[in-house]
């Protein structure tokens, strides 16, 4: 497990051996550990602008010992399938989950661009720079990856937070959708039902969902 | 009577907020030792940060997420040298390294924020290494910019005096600071080549 500390010591031993500026949006767990939200996480989910700079972030962690892993057994077939699933990267217990461009089908909106929760710049000679996702995002991201614990995550950033903007998250969800990721309105929708088992959620919400779902469907037919 | 709460995160949930000893044992329904023991575990746990104390009455601020310690951003140095006018941060700005008024100017104006490049005029007179700011400025192509605010913070303000080698136009281009493309200030406006959007009454607030 990756510890806050654990995860600033990280960056700020990889801005140190970086040989150019890196931008990168980081959701999950990290993400999580920013708000305070948890103490530590399994992984560190990053996402990057483009294949060079992944490329460079993944030259400066193999000579800190990680290695490339399988992504077998963590994420379930479907998604193993995506081209865009990540490549991992381990070492003991601590994992990177590296994305480019897209996370399996979402792919990153204006308002994921704009609207950032933090902003980390770990500066050496060059400078890596680490955007914190909003809780809606994550939630967002956390019901399309699936993993162990990701529900539980859901469950707890919820609960937390009494500010939680379900509107934006909605909003988000519809855009992702209009804009090809296939799989986001399913995932939400599951999560969403699976969530009002534990706590109330406006029908509404749901509604906008599963209304838009319906839409789709009549049009196949 | 001692209210029976399940656990720490029901604690929290009550607590969230600001609080003196007196308003968080009416809160939990616990007599004063036993609240301050509390408090002191949810302080090490992260939950809680304490200010005041001495003369001031002593606060609690309490929340239901860690409040970890943070390395200073932009908006913590535009705060700490702007006297009067602060700004509310958007977004959580951490740097993790060397960073200082050069650094934060530069990022004041990138954001193209009309409230926080006001504010950021108070830098000036915290500016040490000029070299620094030139070739960051340059860096990220607002040099003009920087010279430009300068001008008009001297006005104003006691500022470091720029060194004469640096005291020049990069480019003829006209840029804007913000989205205002306003021409107060006309004759550092038309040395500098920026359309500088905020004028004298602006300026008083800061």
């Amino acid at each position: 497990m990756i510890t806050s500390n654990d995860q600033r010591v990280l960056f700020i031993a990889i801005g140190k051996q970086l040989r150019k500026n890196i931008r990168c949006i980081a959701f999950g767990g990290t993400a999580m550990m920013y708000y305070g939200y948890k103490d530590e996480t399994k992984d560190i989910d990053l996402l990057f602008e483009n294949e060079p700079d992944r490329a460079e972030f993944i030259r400066v962690i193999e000579t800190m010992g990680f290695s490339e892993g399988s992504p077998f057994k963590i994420y379930i077939d479907e998604k193993l399938r995506d081209p865009h699933r990540p490549l991992m990267y381990m070492r003991e217990d601590a994992r990177f989950d590296l994305f480019v461009k897209q996370i399996f089908h979402t792919v990153t909106s204006p308002n994921m661009k704009e609207d950032k929760f933090a902003r980390h710049e770990f500066k050496g000679t060059h400078q890596l720079t680490v955007d914190a996702l909003r809780k809606e995002f994550i939630v967002m991201l956390k019901s399309v990856t699936e993993r162990d614990k990701d529900f539980e995550d859901i469950l707890t950033i919820i609960k937390k937070d009494t500010q939680f903007n379900w509107q934006y998250l909605i909003d988000e969800v519809l855009w992702q959708h209009e804009n090809g990721d296939t799989w986001v309105l399913m995932d939400t929708i599951k999560m969403l039902h699976e969530l009002r088992k534990y706590m109330f959620v406006e029908q509404k919400y749901l509604k906008m969902l599963t209304g838009k779902l319906g839409k789709k469907q009549a049009k196949k037919k | 009577m001692a209210v029976q709460l399940r656990n720490q995160d029901d604690i929290l949930r009550k607590l969230e907020g600001l609080h003196t000893i007196e308003t968080a044992m009416i809160a939990l329904g616990l007599k004063r030792q036993s609240t301050l023991n509390l408090l002191c575990k949810l302080k090490k746990q992260q939950y809680v940060i304490t200010s005041g104390g001495g003369k001031r009455k002593r606060l609690y601020r309490i929340s239901q997420l860690k409040q970890r310690p943070r390395d200073p951003g932009m908006f913590d140095i535009i705060n700490k040298y702007s006297p009067h006018m602060k700004v509310a941060e958007w977004y959580d700005h951490q740097v993790h390294g060397v960073y200082g008024p050069e650094e934060a100017l530069i990022d004041a104006i990138e954001t193209e924020s009309f409230r926080l490049i006001l504010a950021s005029l108070r830098l000036f007179k915290h500016i040490k290494n000029w070299k620094k700011l030139y070739k960051l400025a340059n860096e990220h192509g607002c040099w003009n910019k920087v010279g430009a605010l300068y001008d008009v913070a001297r006005l104003f303000f006691k500022v470091t005096r720029i060194p004469s080698r640096y005291y020049h136009i990069i480019t003829d281009k006209w840029v804007q600071l913000s989205q205002l493309r306003k021409l107060n200030f006309p004759d550092i406006a038309q040395k500098w080549h920026v359309f500088i959007p905020f004028n004298i009454n602006d300026i008083r607030e800061v």
